[in-house]
């Protein structure tokens, strides 16, 4: 009696699997049965985003400074978190490189705070930055057609 | 050049010699991109690197294009506007 019609279509909710997704990319269509696809999915993901930083330095994950890029990135999962903590550790923190006292033209005011004479600028900056945050925006897409994606079959 | 290759540390610190191929960066970003792209959308993976080949052409020239045509407009059709 309370049986849904024959020719209704059932709407296909993989949340487990997406949040897979983020978590590795490429994992989610693991989880659901299309090996092949995931690994072709997170292997593009996991190599633009480590192309970007290749290219920048880990520098071009930076959540303090460029809040916005990294919202873009972390769609790529923890490995974005990863790079930001690497960032500041090794780069800011002055670890790996020497900081250098930026001088303001103020007299009021002698220095910036130092830099990390690591600190990507300019067109590898750019392209790095922009390369992660591309990456972790296509992963945003393929966790949304992993979300509705019938298991071993297309959206 | 060489001294500065060779102080060189991958991740940490910038890729030499990028800032004078910039634009060709563009190349790997295509087919990152097509590579993600048609690994959700290509029903069959047996023409999926076919697929991949053709989105990353369409895409450059689609970005070459937009640059001829905004070098256009600014180098040609701007300056032809009258001052005032």
């Amino acid at each position: 009696m309370n049986e849904p019609p024959a020719n209704t279509t059932r709407t296909t909710i993989n949340t487990g699997a997406a949040v897979l997704a983020w978590v590795v990319p490429g994992a989610g269509y693991v989880m659901l049965g299309d090996r092949r696809r995931g690994v072709l999915a997170g292997g593009g993901v996991l190599g633009l985003f480590l192309l970007g930083m290749l290219i920048g330095g880990v520098d071009v994950v930076d959540r303090a400074e460029d809040t916005l890029w990294f919202v873009a990135q972390a769609g790529a999962g923890p490995v974005a978190w990863v790079a930001d903590f690497a960032n500041a550790e090794l780069v800011k923190a002055g670890r790996v490189g020497e900081m250098i006292a930026v001088p303001t033209g103020d007299p009021r005011v002698p220095t910036y705070p130092a830099v990390s004479s690591l600190k990507g600028v300019a067109r590898p900056n750019e392209l790095g930055t922009l390369y992660c945050a591309m990456a972790g925006l296509m992963n945003v897409a393929v966790i949304l057609d992993v979300l509705g994606r019938r298991p071993g079959g297309r959206a | 050049m060489i001294a500065t290759t060779l102080a060189y540390l991958p991740f940490l610190e910038p890729l030499p010699g990028v800032e004078r191929i910039w634009m060709l960066m563009l190349l790997p970003l295509a087919l990152g991109i097509s590579v993600i792209y048609k690994a959700m959308k290509v029903a069959d993976l047996e023409r999926y690197w076919r697929s991949v080949g053709v989105m990353t052409v369409q895409i450059v020239l689609a970005m070459t294009g937009l640059a001829v045509l905004l070098a256009i407009l600014v180098q040609v059709v701007v300056p032809m506007l009258p001052a005032e």
